[in-house]
Formats: structure tokens, C-alpha cells, sequence
């Protein structure tokens, strides 16, 4: 029960990765086919919301699982996911009133 | 399709040999107005009036070709697949196709983003 739960957690971690990845990467190509700053800044937001905390946790976890010494790191990654986010949703409310 | 652009007035369109010459070469492949003048034989300024005319009907489209250096420029490319008039039944019927927009996903979602 506990690994289909692991399992279906890893599933999800990756899925958000991949479509972060292509909501940001789309919001990259606006930015340069559009010479649009806004967009810049979101499609940075938008992979700091999504792509990064998602990957640095799934990593985390891994590290943890084999280094189960290293459990005290938890919080910190936690932390760092968390203000990595903040950063990201600070670049998408710029974005909203940077001018195009 | 923009209201004020009735099927008589893009038959008058295509009696225009430019707006015919950009509509043929625009079909193969987008253009930049620099290289229509210079298939077309005619001015930048004729193919630019002639470019409005057409996308007032909606057969041209206009698009933006990105560089890497960050010099994009305009290119037109041809909307209008086919033009058929047909006379049946003491009436005149004119049949217009054009080619699907494709607006591609980054442009729409910057669109949608700064409309916001």
C-alpha cells in the first residue's frame, strides 16, 4: 500500500515537472517570438512554481531513502522548495504589471 | 471573415495582377515584402498597398519571423486555398476557402497573457 502511494506520488511529482516544463517553455517562445518581457518573467515563474521545487523535493526524497542519515535535510529542502515557489509567484505577479 | 469585404470585391482583388502575383507566391512558402518586390516585380510600396487590400479580406495573414538576433521581421503568407464562382439557376455563387488559421500555442498564450 505504502510503494503504490510512492508510486503514485512519483507519478504526479513527474507529470507537474513535464507540464511545467511545457507551460514554461511555451511562455519562453512567447517571450522571444514576441520580444515580450512579461512573458520572460512568467515562463521564469512558472518553471520556479512548478519544475524546480517539484524536482529538488523528488530528489530530496531519493537522497533521503538512501541516505537515511541525512533525514534532518528534510525540512531545509522544504524550506528552499517552498521560498523557491514564493520567488516563482513573485516573477508571475511582476509579470502581470511589467508592460509587454 | 471581416464584413466589409464581400465576394465582389475580392473578385475585383483578383483581377489585380500583384495582389494575384502575392497570393501565388505567398501560397508556397511566407514572404517578407522585400522578396515579394522583388517576385513580383513591383515597388515595396505597391506590395504593401496591395498586402492591406488583401488582408482586409482576410486572404493574407500577417506573421512575425523571430531571428536570433532579435531582428524579427514581418513575413505574409496566403490564406486563400480557392475561389470558385459558379452561375446556376439564374444566380451567381462565389465559394471561398481559406486555409486554417494557425495561430501557434506561444503567440496565443502571450496574447491571452497580456490581454489580461
Amino acid at each position: 500500500m505504502t510503494s503504490l502511494l510512492y508510486w503514485g506520488e512519483v507519478v504526479v511529482a513527474v507529470a507537474s515537472v513535464v507540464l511545467g516544463l511545457v507551460i514554461g517553455y511555451q511562455a519562453y517562445r512567447g517571450f522571444r517570438r514576441n520580444d515580450s518581457r512579461s512573458m520572460q518573467y512568467l515562463s521564469l515563474g512558472l518553471i520556479f512554481l512548478t519544475a524546480v521545487p517539484f524536482t529538488l523535493s523528488f530528489v530530496g526524497t531519493l537522497v533521503i531513502n538512501f541516505q537515511p542519515d541525512l533525514a534532518n535535510l528534510e525540512r531545509y529542502l522544504l524550506a528552499a522548495s517552498r521560498t523557491i515557489q514564493l520567488v516563482g509567484l513573485g516573477f508571475i505577479t511582476y509579470s502581470l504589471y511589467e508592460k509587454p | 471573415m471581416s464584413e466589409d469585404c464581400d465576394d465582389e470585391k475580392v473578385l475585383a482583388l483578383l483581377d489585380d495582377e500583384y495582389a494575384r502575383a502575392i497570393l501565388t507566391a505567398t501560397s508556397a512558402e511566407p514572404m517578407s515584402a522585400q522578396t515579394l518586390s522583388e517576385r513580383c516585380d513591383a515597388s515595396v510600396t505597391t506590395i504593401y498597398r496591395r498586402i492591406d487590400r488583401l488582408k482586409e479580406c482576410d486572404l493574407v495573414e500577417e506573421q512575425l519571423q523571430p531571428q536570433p538576433d532579435g531582428n524579427h521581421y514581418k513575413v505574409y503568407a496566403s490564406r486563400l486555398e480557392s475561389f470558385s464562382v459558379s452561375f446556376e439557376d439564374g444566380e451567381m455563387r462565389a465559394d471561398i476557402t481559406r486555409a486554417e488559421a494557425e495561430e501557434d500555442v506561444a503567440d496565443r498564450f502571450t496574447r491571452m497573457w497580456q490581454d489580461l
